[in-house]
This record gives C-alpha cells, sequence and structure tokens, in this order.
C-alpha cells in the first residue's frame, strides 16, 4: 500500500509526432488501418549501413509550430517535443493564461536527447580539421536537459522540470513521475512524454549489434528479423481530476499506476527469464490496485527482436499465469518502428486513444505465429473491443523496464 | 497522511576532494587541488587546460579486473564510489529489498558517445565496435551499476545540467515518499571528457585564468571538475533499525524552472524564491532559520549573478552566510549538486563554513560570500543551484542529534 493519499489523475491533451503522421487524428487513423511507417530512408544516408530502412518522419514541417528564431536554437528532438506540446495543449482546451504556471511541471524522457547535434559538431571538426570552426552556439542544443527548458520557456512554466535519460522506456518513466509529482501535491497538472530523433549513433549502433531488420518490423511473428529505428515525440496532458472537471475538460483515460524495475542483466540484451519486467509489472499492477483478472490489453514493449519478444512473452506468462494467452497484446511498433524515447510518451498516448475509442490497435506485418511468442497479438487489423484497464510495457538499454497502468475514465 | 522523515546515511564518493567524509572535511581546510589536462587519447587541446581532474585512481583496485574491458570511465567513475560506499549494504540486502539507483548526470557518458561518433565518421560505419554502444545511452552508467549489485528495484537517471545532482535527490526522496521502495542510493556523476571540455571551450565558459572566483566581480569562467557522490536515502526509522549513522535530514526540497528570456538572465528570482520557499515549508521552518547557504556559485557569471539574485529574493538583506564549495571541485556539472550536499554534510558534522578559500577578492555582489573557514553552528543548510538554463533547486538539510 502506498504511503500518500490517492488523488486521481487523468490524461486530458496529447500531441503525437510519428512516422505514420503527426497530430493525434492523423496518427489514430493511420494506426487503425494499419499503416506501416517503415520505409527507405530518404533524409538519412544508409548506403553504408546494412539496414536500408527506418521509420523517419517525413510531413513535419517546423515552421508550422515554431518561429525560425526558436528553430535555430534548439535540435529536432526539442522541436518534435514543442511541436507536440502545442498539440497536446490546445487538445486539452487549456487556457494557460489562467493558470498558476509554477503549478505546472515538465517531466521528459529520451535516450540520448540531441545526439545529431554532436555528430554535427564532430563532423564540423574533422572536415575542417580545427574544433575552433564548430559554431559556439552549437554545443549548448546537444544537452538532453535542453528540451525540457525548451517547454518551459516557451510556454513560461516555471513548476518542477526533470529529464529522465531512460532509454527506451523513458517515457514511461517520465509519465510516472509526473503521475508521483501530482499525487505529492508537488503540482496541479504537467506536461509528460518523450522524443527522440532519427540519428546515426542509434542507426549505426543498432546496425552494428544486428538488432536492425533489413526490411519491416515483424513484432511476435516467428520470421520476425529485427527492430526498425525510428523518431518521433509523444506528449500526454496530465492533471488531477478535480482541476480537469472544474474546466470541463476532455478527459481521454485515468492513468492508475505504474512500476519500475530492471533486469540488472545485461547492457544490451534482456534477461531471458523476464526478472525485470516481472517486477515492473507486478509493481504497476500492485500500485494501480487492479489485478490481472481485470486487464484487457497489453500495449507492448514489442520491438520485433528475437530476444525482445520472446521475453516479453515470458513476463506476461509469469505475471498473468492461465490468463496470458486471453489477454490481447499488440505492439504498434510495427507500425511506427521503434522511436527510442518516444516510443513508450507514444504508447500511452495511443493507450489513451485505445480507451476512448475502444479499438485496439494492431500488430502489423504478421505471418507466421510462433510458438514461443504465443500470445493474441491482434495480428493485422485493429479490433473493436471492451478496454476498461490496460498496460503498456516498455524495456530498454541497461535492463530498465517499466509498466504503465491506464483505465477507461468513469466519473 | 504525515510525510516520511527522510534521512542520509551511507556515503559512497570519489573526488578531487577525497574518497570518504573524513577527507572531503580534511580537503575543505586545504588549497583546492587542480591539475591540467592537455589531450585525451587521440584528440589533443594544444594547450594545457585547468580543471578539477582526479588523479591516482586505479579502479581495478576499488572494483578488480572482472568485468571492466568494455567499461567507460564515467561508468567505472560511479561503480568505484558505490563500491566503496555500499559494497557491503548491497551484499547484506535481501534481493528483494535492495536499494534502488538513481543517477544525475549532465552528459552520462559523453567521451563514449563523442568517441562512437567520431569512430564511425572517421573510420566507417562498419568498423566500430558494437559492445561500445551499450555506453552510448545516458543511463549507461547506472544500468552498470544495476548489474554489479543485482540491484532490480529501480534505475534512474536524471538530467537537467548542473542541477542533475540535486534533482536525482529530490526524485529519490519522492519516491520514498511515495511508498515505492525503502532505500534508494542517489547522487551525482560526471567525468571530465574531451568533448564536454570542447563544447564548453566552444561556449566560451572556461575561465582562461584556470583560476575559480564565485562570485568575484572579475571572474572569468568556469573551471571544469569531475567526481561522484552517492547517499543512501532512507526513511529514519530504517536507519536507526539497522543501527546507521545518520548524516542528516532531508528537511525539506523542491525545484522549479525560471523561463526568464536568455537562460533567465533577466531573472528577478522570484522563481528561485519560490522554490527555496517550498523546500521551507516542506522542512516547517520559517527561511530565517536558514544558517548557510552552500550555492551552486562557480565563477560563471552569469550563473552567479542569478543564484545572487534569487539567494536575495529570498532573504532580503539578511543574506545567511553563503559559501560556494565549487571553488574547491570546480564545476562538476551533473555531480555539483551531489558534491555540494558531501561538503554540506562535511561542514555541519565540523561546525564550521569552508568558505571560499582564497583571500577575500572584490565583489558587488549582495550575498557577501565566505572567505576562509568559519565556524559556525548549523542546523539547517541549504544546498542550492540555480543554472544560467533557467533549472533552480533546493535541498535543506538539517542536522540530526
Amino acid at each position: 500500500m502506498l504511503f500518500m493519499s490517492k488523488k486521481r489523475v487523468v490524461i486530458t491533451g496529447l500531441g503525437l509526432i510519428t512516422p505514420i503522421g503527426c497530430g493525434v487524428d492523423t496518427f489514430w487513423q493511420a494506426a487503425v488501418r494499419g499503416e506501416n511507417g517503415i520505409r527507405p530512408l530518404r533524409n538519412f544516408d544508409a548506403s553504408e549501413h546494412r539496414t536500408k530502412t527506418g521509420g523517419e518522419v517525413l510531413d513535419f514541417n517546423a515552421d508550422d509550430y515554431l518561429l525560425k528564431a526558436e528553430q535555430a536554437r534548439m535540435g529536432r528532438s526539442g522541436q518534435f517535443v514543442l511541436a507536440a506540446t502545442k498539440m497536446a495543449l490546445e487538445d486539452a482546451r487549456i487556457d494557460l493564461s489562467q493558470c498558476e504556471r509554477s503549478r505546472i511541471g515538465v517531466s521528459m524522457g529520451t535516450t540520448m536527447g540531441e545526439p545529431q547535434v554532436l555528430e554535427q559538431c564532430i563532423k564540423i571538426k574533422y572536415a575542417a580539421n580545427d574544433a575552433e570552426k564548430i559554431p559556439s552556439t552549437l554545443p549548448r542544443q546537444y544537452p538532453c536537459a535542453s528540451i525540457p527548458a525548451n517547454i518551459a520557456r516557451h510556454f513560461s512554466i516555471s513548476g518542477p522540470h526533470i529529464m529522465i535519460p531512460t532509454a527506451c522506456a523513458a517515457g514511461n518513466y517520465a509519465i510516472g513521475y509526473a503521475y508521483d509529482m501530482i499525487q505529492l501535491g508537488r503540482i496541479d497538472a504537467a506536461i509528460a512524454g518523450g522524443s527522440d530523433p532519427f540519428s546515426g549513433i542509434a542507426f549505426t549502433g543498432f546496425n552494428r549489434l544486428l538488432a536492425t531488420t533489413p526490411d519491416i518490423a515483424r513484432p511476435f511473428d516467428k520470421n520476425r528479423s529485427g527492430m526498425a529505428v525510428s523518431e518521433g515525440a509523444g506528449i500526454l496532458f496530465v492533471e488531477e481530476l478535480d482541476a480537469a472537471r472544474r474546466r470541463n475538460a476532455p478527459i481521454y483515460a485515468e492513468i492508475r499506476g505504474y512500476g519500475l524495475g530492471c533486469d540488472a542483466f545485461k547492457m544490451t540484451i534482456p534477461d531471458p527469464s523476464g526478472s525485470g519486467g516481472i517486477i515492473a509489472l507486478k509493481k504497476a499492477l500492485d500500485h494501480s490496485e487492479v489485478t490481472p483478472d481485470s486487464i484487457d490489453y497489453i500495449c507492448a514493449h514489442g520491438t520485433g527482436t528475437i530476444e525482445n519478444d520472446k521475453t516479453e512473452t515470458v513476463i506476461v506468462k509469469v505475471v498473468f499465469g492461465d490468463r496470458a494467452k486471453a489477454v490481447s497484446m499488440s505492439s504498434i511498433k510495427s507500425m511506427i518502428g521503434h522511436t527510442m524515447g518516444a516510443a513508450s510518451a507514444i504508447e500511452a498516448a495511443a493507450c489513451a486513444l485505445m480507451l476512448k475509442h475502444q479499438i485496439a490497435l494492431p500488430t502489423i506485418n504478421y505471418t507466421e505465429p510462433d510458438p514461443e511468442c504465443d500470445i493474441d497479438c491482434i495480428p493485422n487489423t485493429a479490433r473493436s473491443m471492451k478496454l476498461d484497464t490496460i498496460i503498456s510495457n516498455a524495456y530498454a538499454f541497461a535492463g530498465n523496464t517499466s509498466s504503465l497502468v491506464l483505465s477507461a475514465f468513469k466519473g | 497522511m504525515k510525510r516520511k522523515q527522510i534521512v542520509i546515511s551511507t556515503i559512497g564518493t570519489i573526488s578531487p576532494l577525497g574518497i570518504d567524509l573524513d577527507q572531503v572535511t580534511a580537503a575543505l581546510t586545504a588549497p583546492p587541488r587542480q591539475a591540467v589536462v592537455e589531450a585525451f587519447e587521440f584528440h589533443s587541446f594544444g594547450k594545457p587546460v585547468p580543471c578539477f581532474k582526479i588523479t591516482g585512481l586505479d579502479p581495478v583496485t576499488i572494483l578488480g579486473k572482472k568485468g571492466l574491458r568494455n567499461k567507460d570511465n564515467a561508468t567505472k567513475l560511479l561503480l568505484s564510489a558505490a563500491e566503496l560506499g555500499f559494497k557491503t549494504l548491497m551484499e547484506e540486502s535481501p534481493e528483494e529489498r535492495r536499494p534502488g539507483l538513481c543517477i544525475g548526470t549532465a552528459f552520462g557518458s559523453v567521451q563514449s558517445i563523442g568517441d562512437f561518433l567520431s569512430d564511425s565518421i572517421v573510420n566507417g560505419v562498419n568498423t566500430v565496435n558494437p559492445q561500445a554502444f551499450a555506453n552510448t545511452v545516458i543511463n549507461a552508467p547506472a544500468g552498470n551499476a544495476n548489474i554489479r549489485y543485482l540491484a532490480r528495484n529501480l534505475s534512474s537517471t536524471i538530467s537537467t545540467g548542473f542541477n542533475s545532482g540535486l534533482d536525482a535527490i529530490i526524485y529519490a526522496f519522492d519516491l520514498l515518499q511515495r511508498g515505492y521502495l525503502e532505500q534508494i542510493i542517489a547522487g551525482g556523476l560526471e567525468e571530465i571528457s574531451y568533448y564536454a571540455l570542447l563544447g564548453c571551450m566552444r561556449s566560451g565558459i572556461l575561465s582562461p585564468s584556470g583560476v575559480v572566483r564565485p562570485f568575484a566581480d572579475d571572474s572569468d569562467g568556469i573551471v571544469m571538475g569531475e567526481g561522484c557522490a552517492l547517499f543512501l536515502l532512507e526513511p529514519a526509522e530504517t536507519a536507526q533499525k539497522r543501527g546507521a549513522v545518520i548524516q542528516a535530514e532531508i528537511a525539506g526540497c523542491a525545484n522549479g524552472f525560471d523561463p526568464a528570456p536568455g537562460g533567465g538572465e533577466t531573472s528577478d528570482g522570484s522563481v528561485f524564491k519560490q522554490v527555496v520557499q517550498t523546500a521551507c515549508a516542506q522542512a516547517e521552518i520559517d527561511p530565517g532559520r536558514i544558517d548557510c547557504v552552500a550555492s551552486g556559485g562557480s565563477g560563471n557569471r552569469a550563473g552567479d549573478s542569478l543564484e545572487a539574485a534569487g539567494i536575495t529574493a529570498v532573504f532580503g538583506s539578511d543574506t545567511p552566510p553563503v559559501t560556494a564549495y565549487k571553488s574547491f571541485t570546480g564545476e562538476c556539472y551533473g555531480a555539483s549538486g551531489a558534491i555540494g550536499v558531501l561538503c554540506a554534510l562535511a561542514d555541519m558534522k565540523k561546525n564550521r563554513i569552508s568558505g571560499i578559500p582564497t583571500a577575500p577578492y572584490a565583489t558587488t555582489s549582495p550575498l557577501r560570500p565566505v572567505f576562509g573557514g568559519v565556524d559556525a553552528t548549523i542546523r539547517h543548510l541549504l544546498v542550492s543551484s540555480f543554472s544560467c538554463d533557467g533549472n533552480c533547486s533546493a535541498i535543506i538539510l538539517k542536522k540530526v542529534n
């Protein structure tokens, strides 16, 4: 039992930048259609790499959201986040001028922040054989702390402010801490989420680990061949229920709780026994005061690598027992690829939309069942179904594990 | 419901000040120990760069050889500090109750990130060592520590620039208040790396003179430092039950962000004031009961003037003695706040304030910083940081008898 009194925390606004579309409606319609966002790369030179596909956000135009001067001060990750935050605030129909801005927090996650900025600095240095050629303003864009700072500065928000760079589970960590800060009374509302841009370091690194698919992502399929490196951002506006009610805010879903854990096994490979994922999932259920029987759906981490999908199946089987095969569990990474630090934030937003529409998104590219992943992965076609309480899993390099529990809002 | 009384008990640290609280206490009465760096492996600056680098540390003597082959310097620094402070605790804790880890760092292993990129740019993407990729995520040092100690209950990393160490402690404090865990090891870590130094050079914030002069009218920038300071945070009753030495209570803590234009350079200090007031309210004290402020003063004039504005906004003309431990350690970025807490604990224990270790210099700052060591009874000490990015963080340490 948790120590502090329990407030109800709800999601009232969403902002999404993904390879299958920018904006909540565009994303949702594409996801329900089962659109594949993994394509031959257009803006990244992959000619020397083993893999030549990935998930680029092609319809993002920073001019639609930011002044040129603002764009010049931040990297692509920062631009994604600011654009998604504008969407989320508009979606939440919140008028910040009516808010006490010291009571609004910013809680963000990422894998590497703006690694392409460091890459640019290094390329300039080697091209000129002179580090003095690096523009003096460029290094300031690199630290990942600049991402939440850009939000706070743009919207004049002065509440608690944090960046939690816990790799591919970072979005869940950030949303979870926003939830905690509201529970503890530090804030009334928060802008929470995650982002990562397409970067040379991530693409090269996963290629060198032979973790990338040569073509498309096929989570849970017997012929799955790896993950698709991708980019994007997901932002949620979360607030204390009473505050949302006072302003008649639209409510997507309620955050029930979350759990964190760690495999403590290897830096780049999940523990085959699922130790950290089991801890996170059990804690999430416990903290949310729900039982496995009440879970209707799991939004899987589901990267499409052999090890990840097998391990995630083990985790669900251990925690759900005989019910494991009856709980629907899909991977939206089959459509958008692996957006790294943005992944679990986008997935949390997708979960909120699934609860609102009572439609579970599919795992696309699924052709052949894998006996080691014998779950109901909602193959290829979105499914209308009762969705009351659902879970979103996210795992990461360094063994970080997390599970977030959301429920359909019931007044 | 009543808030839990969270205390700092066990400490693990490595910095130019030493490897335990006694060494830190002694170092605060001696001249600062600076070093210079001229090159990092294949990168050269072409000139000596003054910094506060840890010298004479061989992680193998602390950690043994096993498992270190692919670990980078930041990870070895964190593992060494953790091993010195918490090896026994970790080994003796049942796995299901083992403390979680929360590490604040501004850059993580930026040396590994930069080297990986440099290698792929210079030698081609198909030549880079895939094992090196594991070190490029910012949470790699924390994850490696979790692996070493089979610590499965929490692995978290916080990155808020200069404030990372303080914010990691605040995050851990909040998770303990929520009741998620019984104990968390929290603190800050930063290595001196070629890429961080290069970034600071190009941004024009490094001190050409190599002398740290917080709040001085003629200060000319920061001198980079490195280190790691970790603390076991736990409820007072847990510490008492296991017979642990309690160093201090975290009576209150808070953070915020000053969104004033230009990274807060025109701030009136009102956000910092609000942050300190929130921490004081948690501590159930009036700001007037703060006996000493351990500021983030670093010699960066923009940052120092921000912090001075913030502290003045809180205390008005009746400012308590203000020190700046960065005059002993340099700017350790993500480790700074945690090393500030470490120095504060040393001073609280000795009933002294370790002021700036130079002859007094001219300053028009309203803070009247302390120079040299002075005796003082400290009941409540504020460790603060107001970075020129806008991050404001405050932790109030309370002496526990």
